[in-house]
């Protein structure tokens, strides 16, 4: 166990000492500003102390860090989330086969499986790490807009209501939210990790998951009654779940019946993958 | 120590298989050659060798270990270069070391240290691994492969690209690997006049089948190779007929209870009014262009 460790630790290692890996949480930090500076800051920012004073009552108190934070977060990640996502397990074997370290590591006395596994968990690692740095830059940069304490509130057309938090509640069920909104990504890593184990380019493995995601995402809004009855078997419709961490009172049962098919999908992928790339050819 | 029995592999159906029914052995602390023309099944063969191409058929064993069936334990006695081996390009030297590494188990530092001074990579290990010329990239690439002591060692076009001093160095080193810690190498490389300065014996692939296995000078056991010239070639080729001997190429092999004096007073007797007459101690080089020749005239049959 403690060798698995070691090298899923230089996995991670490998992972963020890429230049790469920091001009892609620069690039979050550029769009989280640029949503800062439409709810805060610009002609937006007026409209948006309208709205909350109209659903939430008391501006003061609800236009908060943690209020702007949230919006900062659920945007930036709904732009880029599945992309960067994607492309970070798309990328994780398809680009090591196709650049040839793969064979250095081939060459190891270590099972493919094992090292699909630790590709896959430094993936879901990075996932976690890069939502947890979106989270925390944009409530830094709430903080600093906002100041600290308030209140929180929470609104999406997808609650059943607006949900209202004080600060030491709303501070904790932002983290938590964060971390939920980092675990129903899960299936994203599993497609995209899955077609990476294929003879595919790096860029495809991306291209196609964002595709399927996308087209997922369109089918699974269309509003009319016919498409209803199947509105549940859609991915993305899904991966919502994270939003019922931030209702008033958490619906749990519901939150684990919806991570539980997200896991599902996630493992499905990874096990697929591995069974092609298990009897895989690696040639020299 | 390192043993093909009947391995075959296809990777489409319809073509050529990339290795038909290829037998062959290395003994403990021999340096056996791999050559082969381009897509001869060289790459297959080390493909399978380690556990990363699978074969339709057949056995490789590495120190009693079957690849197939127990590939971690065989792995673990092998270390391997590959030609133009990619490293991450973004990270030193050092560290690539240590993530590959890691993949083999714990490596106390003292080995690796030990193991960089060797290679002659001690004052630029620490720099990144873009910046490396291609000669520190195979020292490199060494150092990887000795990391932790394997004992056997394979080396695909270890040389290329590599400018001559960094080759000659490159061929001392192996041979003081296997004097030092008696390691069994299979060198694939398409410079046969370094396989035949280091190498003991040598396999001779083409087209997925194997031509030749066997000592890399003196031809085949039991032959003795002539240079012989005559005014008439037609009645040379039927003379040697007559004496047991055959014609390969420009030279003529005879059984080797049949000595050089003898022969050519035999050759005299059937009325050869030969021209040149020597014995040739045959060159690498004839002898692959020679397996090459009788493989491709098979193929046309």
């Amino acid at each position: 166990m403690k060798l698995f460790f070691s090298q899923l630790g230089w996995e991670l290692f490998r992972l963020f000492a890429r230049k790469r890996t920091y001009i892609g949480f620069g690039v979050f930090l550029a769009v989280e500003m640029l949503f800062f500076y439409f709810f805060s800051v610009g002609r937006g920012a007026d409209r948006m102390e309208e709205f909350i004073e109209r659903v939430a009552g008391g501006v003061n108190e609800y236009f908060s860090a943690l209020t702007l934070a949230f919006i900062i977060v659920a945007f930036t990640m709904l732009l880029l989330g599945l992309v960067f996502v994607a492309l970070v397990a798309g990328d994780i074997l398809a680009k090591e086969t196709e650049d040839g370290n793969l064979r250095l590591i081939l060459v190891r006395p270590i099972s493919r499986f094992r090292l699909l596994v630790i590709k896959f968990l430094s993936c879901q690692i990075y996932t976690t790490a890069l939502f947890l740095f979106v989270g925390v830059t944009a409530l830094l940069v709430g903080i600093l807009s906002r100041g600290w304490g308030g209140a929180m509130m929470v609104w999406s057309p997808d609650l059943p209501r607006v949900s209202l938090f004080n600060w030491n509640e709303g501070m904790f069920r932002y983290f938590v939210g964060i971390l939920g909104y980092s675990i129903v990504y899960l299936p994203v890593t599993g497609i995209a990790f899955m077609l990476g184990c294929f003879r595919i380019k790096p860029a495809a493995a991306t291209i196609v998951t964002v595709a399927v995601l996308i087209g997922d995402r369109i089918l699974s809004s269309i509003p009319l009654p016919a498409i209803d009855p199947y509105r549940e078997y859609f991915i993305t419709s899904r991966m919502d779940a994270w939003l019922l961490l931030m209702y008033q009172d958490v619906p749990w049962p519901r939150f684990w019946e919806q991570s539980g098919w997200l896991l599902g999908i996630g493992l499905t992928g990874f096990v697929i993958g591995w069974l092609v790339f298990e009897r895989r050819d690696v040639k020299s | 120590m390192l043993s093909f029995s009947g391995v075959s592999k296809s990777f489409d159906q319809g073509r050529p298989a990339a290795l038909a029914d290829v037998s062959f052995e290395v003994g403990e602390g021999k340096i056996c050659g791999l050559l082969g023309h381009n897509g001869a099944g060289k790459s297959t063969a080390l493909g399978v060798l380690l556990g990363m191409v699978y074969p339709d058929s057949g056995e490789v064993i590495i120190g009693g270990c079957p690849v197939l069936t127990d590939r971690q334990n065989a792995i673990r006695k092998v270390g391997a270069i590959f030609e133009a081996p990619a490293f991450y390009e973004y990270l030193s030297g050092w560290y690539n070391l240590k993530i590959l590494t890691a993949y083999s188990g714990a490596v106390d530092r003292k080995m690796m240290e030990e193991t960089v001074e060797w290679v002659g990579l001690g004052s630029r290990i620490k720099d990144r691994v873009g910046t490396y010329s291609h000669g520190m990239r195979q020292r490199l690439a060494l150092a990887q492969a000795l990391l932790p002591r394997p004992e056997v060692l394979i080396l695909d076009e270890p040389t290329d690209g590599l400018d001559p001093e960094g080759i000659v160095e490159f061929r001392e080193q192996l041979l003081t690997l296997r004097e030092e810690l008696g390691l069994t190498v299979l060198l694939s490389s398409h410079l046969l006049g370094e396989v035949e300065q280091v190498c003991d014996e040598v396999v001779i692939l083409q087209r997925g089948f194997k031509v030749y296995e066997g000592k890399v000078r003196g031809m085949e056991d039991g032959w003795n190779t002539f240079v012989i010239e005559s005014e008439n070639s037609e009645t040379l080729v039927k003379a040697v007929q007559k004496l047991g001997g055959k014609k390969i190429g420009d030279l003529f092999q005879f059984p080797s209870e049949l000595a050089a004096a003898d022969l050519l007073e035999k050759l005299i007797e059937e009325g050869i009014r030969v021209t040149k007459f020597s014995e040739e101690e045959e060159s690498l080089e004839a002898l692959y262009l020679k397996f090459s020749q009788v493989a491709g005239k098979g193929d046309e049959a």
